[in-house]
């Protein structure tokens, strides 16, 4: 009875270590093909949707990198939109650090376009998106200086003035609401 | 971690009073210079009450927006009988144009004595953040220069790894055990005969006799691979002549076995069961090939 009962154990346990064996290799195989899918996008080389749907939030931030290299915000967007919430702190912090330059660069284009109406909103969240970044993800140089570059672009409103700051003698505003860089020395 | 400067600000206590309600209190936060958009800057307030006297944590800052280039992200209170360790982590979020001093809100915050409320201001603190672009600032191409977009992370095949190895690792021993159990491995077992048999009699008393006779008979027959008799020993010989050094002990052993099952009147000895166990020995010496 018992060499029956450890046989019948013994042969159960080989099938569930086989049939963990066989997963872990499907498991293994499916992320070293995802890995690839993403190699590729990196290297600017698009892949079907078909491969990306239902896939690891890593080959949807893979796909984004890729349309937003070649401009196509729109679509880099909605790709973007759908892995917010998705992975560990670091991973979100990447998308919205992503998602901040895709705001960005749009809305540096437009300021060089002279757009001001489009390029201000998009400063703004842009803006937004490395504030969010950064509180996911405070050691990220990359963030903390592309936010610089968006507040450049987009002064905010208020002026923190300290007592011993030198008084000012403009009685006009100082900071301007228009985006622009400062283009030049005083 | 940045360093911890210690700013001690003892407004209270350490004077001896007995009858104040704040017998310690101090802020400490790190060094109030070389921060850049984006840092944390954490603070912690260290309050030591006389007994009887609560915190009010309502008192505290909320989490959030403080103001507009201020967030609170973390807001923590830890108590430890009268006293309480409050840490806060604050972000700042300011691009200066030059070096440029911001202060941290100073507040109150709020002890309670039964109906009574005590205030202790928690004072501002001033720090120096730093811009991390040139006021001209770099052009590229394609116009401001800015720092790339992150590139994908690649997939993590660590888990799936351990996973796969410790799988199959489980099932190779089963599968060998099972193996071991259904008889694959004859030649392991030929060479472990005599190491059972021994095991086997070494529970047995000289009143078993006839079960250590049988247990020594089924090693030979196993290692013979056909039952052996005593007028066969000469091809078991052929076969395996290491054991031709022993052909006395063997002998005797196939003649007591005769007489013990053969004969009446056998009366058994202690000695005959050791003289039984020094045959084994030898046979596993032998299978074991260290004779």
């Amino acid at each position: 009875m018992i060499r029956t009962i450890r046989h019948i154990t013994l042969w159960a346990g080989l099938a569930a270590g086989l049939a963990a064996f066989v997963y872990c290799a499907g498991a293994l195989y499916g992320i070293h093909r995802d890995n690839d899918l993403i190699r590729q996008l990196i290297s600017g080389k698009d892949v079907a949707v078909n491969k990306v749907i239902g896939g690891k939030p890593e080959l949807r931030l893979a796909r984004a990198f890729y349309f937003k290299r070649k401009h196509r915000y729109d679509e880099a967007l909605s790709t973007l939109s759908l892995i917010m919430d998705k992975g560990d702190r670091n991973f979100q912090a990447k998308v919205r650090y992503n998602l901040g330059n895709l705001y960005l660069e749009q809305a540096v284009q437009q300021a060089l376009a002279m757009n001001t109406n489009e390029a201000m909103p998009l400063a703004g969240l842009a803006k937004q998106a490395y504030r969010q970044s950064l509180a996911l993800n405070s050691r990220d140089w990359d963030a903390k200086y592309n936010l610089e570059v968006a507040m450049r672009l987009l002064p905010e409103m208020d002026r923190v003035d300290m007592p011993d700051d030198e008084p000012t003698k403009q009685k006009s505003q100082l900071w301007t609401t228009v985006p622009g860089f400062p283009r030049g020395l005083p | 971690m940045r360093i911890l400067l210690i700013m001690a600000l003892s407004l209270l206590g350490c004077s001896g009073a007995i009858d104040e309600p704040v017998s310690y209190f101090n802020v400490e936060t790190p060094r109030p210079f070389g921060y850049v958009n984006g840092d944390e800057i954490p603070q912690r307030i260290i309050i030591e009450t006389r007994s009887g006297i609560t915190l009010q944590t309502g008192s505290l800052p909320a989490k959030g927006q403080i103001n507009r280039w201020l967030n609170l992200n973390q807001v923590t209170v830890k108590q430890t009988g009268q006293r309480y360790q409050i840490d806060l982590l604050y972000q700042v979020f300011y691009a200066p144009l030059e070096v440029k001093a911001l202060t941290l809100p100073g507040f109150t915050v709020q002890l309670s004595q039964g109906e009574k409320s005590i205030g202790q201001n928690v004072p501002a603190w001033t720090f120096t953040l730093s811009s991390l672009r040139e006021l001209i600032a770099r052009q590229t191409e394609q116009g401001e220069y800015m720092r790339p977009d992150s590139p994908p992370p690649l997939l993590t095949d660590t888990h799936a790894l351990y996973g796969l190895v410790a799988s199959l690792s489980v099932a190779v021993l089963i599968a060998a055990y099972l193996a071991y159990l259904y008889g694959c491995y004859p030649n392991m077992l030929r060479r472990t005969v005599f190491k059972r048999a021994l095991r086997k009699l070494a529970g047995l008393s000289k009143a078993d006799m006839e079960q250590a006779l049988t247990v020594v008979h089924q090693a030979l027959n196993s290692l013979n691979g056909q039952p052996l008799f005593f007028n066969r020993l000469s091809d078991f010989y052929r076969r395996n002549p290491q054991y031709l050094q022993i052909n006395a002990q063997l002998l005797w052993f196939f003649t007591y076995s005769n007489r013990y099952f053969f004969s009446d009147g056998m009366i058994v000895v202690a000695q005959d069961l050791q003289q039984l166990k020094d045959l084994c020995e030898q046979c596993r010496k032998i299978e074991r090939g260290s004779r």
